[in-house]
């Protein structure tokens, strides 16, 4: 910025310091495809590996083997973990309960699926463990609690909510971000339920209902990101700036906002993990804690490279904007409508640009007025500084198309 | 804009958390604890007959737990095991609940009526004499259709011309058992003189509707002199759909919780560290403004808190571990209501307006985000409230809870407080000590 223009901001030195300040000039769309080269990659993995070795369903899905063991000697839980855990089954999925009726008590073993002979073998190793007799603990098969369906209904609400949130997108902000904005989140989903089948995490009640807020999650934090680009879009129509200019700052501006609830989301998630299911040893929470941890990076994720550079395509040749013929603007330039929040029509950019020596060039801008040089205070550059302390003007009504 | 009004609105809201929970602490209530946390009552269900096949066994198990859940136990777990049904309820105390809860037999038989004037049935000939629901008795005649004629879930009660109808799908297959007794009936046969049809339920006659067309196009309307409630019952006798088998229920036996005490307090334990290392982060980020989050953060978890108990005791949504996780993924989205509020704050203050002039131009710009954003996870929890089963929907109950504790902190405590702040001495117009603005290249 010019010297002579009011209340000057100096970019700060850092990386840090300018992405707390909101001064970053990060070209999102310009570096979309390394975000689409990764996602594609991540899906191609995922569907690859779910048609390959699919899920690993715990019992409430596919059933398993239970055995009843009696607790007259004082068998307990912890017992049944050991003999579990000499078998080298993983106690992660297993439901032990003790459980007691009038007649009896015992201690109820329930894992998921395993070859039949695993049945009949730890049968003894339960007996010999409870002192009881091998004819006193009952060995069945469980059925799936988790019916098909369960799991129709839950499709069937995910169907319909996404039906629902489309509608509402489109009535508030506009079709064209309820299709990036729902595309984004089925790619969380087979992101996530990819990575699940590639590490064969097991697959319980608690995991489907963690991916289940992450849908919600995935669109909560899109709707933040266009919220912004909506409101940008307004101001600036009049201006036809290029739209990847208008992603590129609004995206620079809520950056700090997504880092911020990022970290602010995982964090808690993560101590579930480390602290909950690590140091209290508690299984059962690392379940949801990583179905969590995994769906809300990945929904961070594509909320920023999926999401936006998404609707940057959808609207590249929308005649509201500038078409492609105009490059967007990068570094200085761009870090300069960050910071002063204008985006501005071109003219102004390649004049604030020129005005800086940026070797940006823009042809069609010196056409019609050539820029000067140099920090005069009727330079474009100091008019902008004044009036971006002004409000910004009133956008013009855009006619609906 | 008026501060006593924003200080009134700031402390009547904390006002009112704070005696509720007060009250709520000295009833000693607290949110009910479901199957995973605080165990519960289990009933097994055997078939009364030898050769229940597997599907069999299967399709019992779907219609107990429809059954359970249409009579407001929620979230219980439901298996087959070996030969028998295991139903497990949670937040269920004792016995005599826990058995009258999964009174689940039920055969539902269509049989032509004889006559309702007294006789003695040819038992030789397969008939019966069985009680009406009014006290009366019947003598039904013999047949093979069953309940499964119906399409299950798919009757229900209308009012016609002022009267209570009940009107139910034929399955495809069913649409010829029911015709082929239909026309009997309509026709006056010997083997239905009364041309009434009775809907047997448990060797209760439900209802003896009079058969007025012989042939039924895939649906039927049953209408008669119902009162609402009657034709709802009936409604629901149709509805559940014929079991298969006989169920009979063995033992009633107490379950321990699968993850207990210490999964609970591992959860809380871990959460609030987390949440802590979160508000850490923040103070470092935000300086003073902070005081407003972790205010806010108090206040909005006494809300859920609040909510959550009132919510689990009046409808039977215990609260699982699944909802702690939830409660605790929510966290994040309530912090981001602040952090979306604050950064709106730092940028418009980076644009030369001062704190006490940005402050109420950032909370209308960003409650319309917040809204939208906050109303997307609303939606989302409503309709997996409504269409799912089981432990989605308890789950999907504390997702809502916590959305709608987030947006009516957001609005009753968040904004008075960060307006109030905003023209503080302690705000100090939001230079480095709020971390509104930084000072020039130096990193907030």
């Amino acid at each position: 910025m010019s010297d002579t223009a009011p209340n000057p901001v100096a970019i700060s030195p850092t990386a840090l310091g300018r992405a707390v300040n909101g001064q970053t000039a990060i070209d999102f769309i310009g570096r979309r495809k390394w975000g689409f080269g990764a996602s594609l990659l991540l899906i191609v993995i995922s569907i690859a590996s779910l048609s390959i070795q699919g899920l690993n369903l715990g019992i409430d899905f596919a059933g398993g083997v239970s055995w009843d063991v009696p607790a007259t000697n004082g068998f307990t839980i912890d017992d049944a973990e050991d003999v579990l855990a000499d078998n080298g089954l993983s106690t992660e999925g297993a439901r032990l309960q003790e459980r007691s009726s009038d007649s009896t008590e015992f201690v109820k073993v329930q894992v998921g699926d395993q070859p039949a002979e695993v049945g009949a073998e730890l049968r003894q190793q339960f007996a010999d463990a409870a002192g009881v007799d091998v004819d006193e603990v009952n060995v069945s098969l469980v059925s799936a609690s988790w019916g098909a369906e369960v799991t129709e209904s839950a499709v069937r609400a995910l169907v319909i909510f996404v039906i629902l949130v489309a509608i509402y997108l489109s009535f508030r902000f506009e079709w064209r971000m309820a299709v990036a904005a729902i595309v984004a989140m089925l790619h969380d989903v087979v992101v996530a339920v990819g990575i699940y089948s590639l590490f064969q995490f097991i697959v319980t009640p608690p995991t489907v209902i963690a991916f289940l807020t992450i849908l919600g999650y995935s669109l909560y934090d899109t709707v933040v990101v266009f919220d912004r680009v909506r409101e940008n879009e307004a101001r600036f129509a009049a201006q036809k700036p290029p739209y990847a200019d208008v992603l590129n700052v609004s995206m620079n501006q809520v950056l700090m906002r997504s880092l911020n609830t990022s970290i602010s989301s995982i964090v808690p998630v993560l101590s579930l993990l480390i602290i909950g299911a690590g140091v209290f040893g508690q299984a059962t929470l690392s379940e949801f804690a990583l179905a969590l941890l995994i769906g809300m990076a990945v929904g961070a994720y594509s909320s920023i490279f999926i999401a936006v550079p998404l609707l940057g395509l959808l609207k590249a040749n929308s005649s509201a904007w500038e078409g492609r013929n105009v490059p967007p603007a990068v570094g200085e330039a761009l870090r300069d409508m960050v910071v002063r929040g204008d985006i501005g029509s071109r003219r102004t950019r390649a004049a604030a640009a020129t005005a800086r020596g940026d070797d940006v060039t823009d042809e069609s801008a010196d056409a019609a007025e050539p820029a000067s040089v140099g920090t005069t205070p009727d330079s474009p550059t100091a008019k902008e500084a004044q009036s971006a302390l002004k409000h910004q003007p009133r956008p013009r009504k855009k006619k609906r198309r | 804009m008026n501060p006593k009004r924003l200080w009134a609105s700031m402390l009547i809201f904390v006002g009112v958390v704070g005696a509720l929970l007060v009250v709520n602490i000295a009833r000693d209530e607290h949110p009910a604890l479901g199957l995973d946390l605080e165990g519960g009552v289990s009933v097994i269900l055997a078939p009364d007959t030898e050769d229940a096949t597997g599907e069999d066994l299967s399709f019992v198990r779907d219609l107990v737990r429809d059954q359970l859940e249409s009579t407001g136990i929620a979230e219980p777990d439901v298996r087959v095991e070996g030969a028998n049904v295991i139903v497990d309820l949670p937040g269920v105390r004792d016995q005599a609940e826990a058995l009258e809860a999964v009174s689940v037999s039920g055969i539902v038989s269509l049989r032509p009526v004889l006559t309702c004037a007294g006789g003695t049935p040819d038992e030789a000939a397969g008939q019966s004499a069985l009680p009406t629901l009014d006290g009366g008795t019947c003598i039904v005649g013999p047949s093979d259709a069953t309940g499964e004629v119906f399409v299950r879930k798919s009757a229900g009660v209308d009012l016609v011309q002022g009267r209570w109808v009940v009107a139910v799908d034929l399955s495809n297959t069913g649409q010829n058992q029911w015709n082929a007794l239909a026309t009997q009936c309509y026709n006056g046969t010997a083997a239905c003189p009364t041309t009434q049809l009775a809907i047997v339920l448990d060797d209760v006659i439900q209802s003896a509707p009079v058969v007025q067309t012989p042939n039924f196009p895939g649906s039927v309307q049953i209408s008669g002199s119902f009162t609402e409630d009657e034709a709802r019952s009936l409604a629901d006798v149709l509805n559940r759909g014929a079991f298969p088998i006989q169920m009979v229920q063995e033992r009633v036996e107490t379950v321990s919780p699968t993850a207990g005490q210490d999964a609970l307090n591992a959860a809380i334990i871990s959460g609030l560290i987390g949440v802590a290392l979160t508000l850490v982060y923040m103070t470092v980020y935000y300086r003073r403004l902070a005081v407003v989050i972790v205010a806010g953060l108090v206040v909005w978890a006494a809300t859920v808190y609040l909510l959550a108990t009132y919510v689990s005791q009046a409808t039977n949504y215990a609260f699982t571990l699944a909802g702690a996780t939830g409660v605790i993924v929510s966290i994040g989205i309530t912090v981001d209501t602040y952090i979306v509020l604050f950064e709106r704050l730092r940028d418009e203050t980076r644009q030369g307006r001062s704190l006490a002039n940005a402050a109420p131009r950032s909370f209308d710009a960003t409650w319309k985000t917040i809204l939208a954003a906050n109303f997307i996870g609303l939606m989302s929890a409503l309709i997996l409230f409504w269409l799912s089963v089981g432990s989605v929907k308890g789950f999907a109950l504390y997702v809502g809870i916590t959305t709608i504790c987030d947006l009516i902190v957001c609005w009753f405590f968040i904004r008075p407080a960060v307006l109030l702040f905003s023209r503080s001495r302690f705000a100090n117009n939001g230079r480095a000590a709020t971390g509104v603005t930084a000072p020039v290249g130096v990193p907030a």
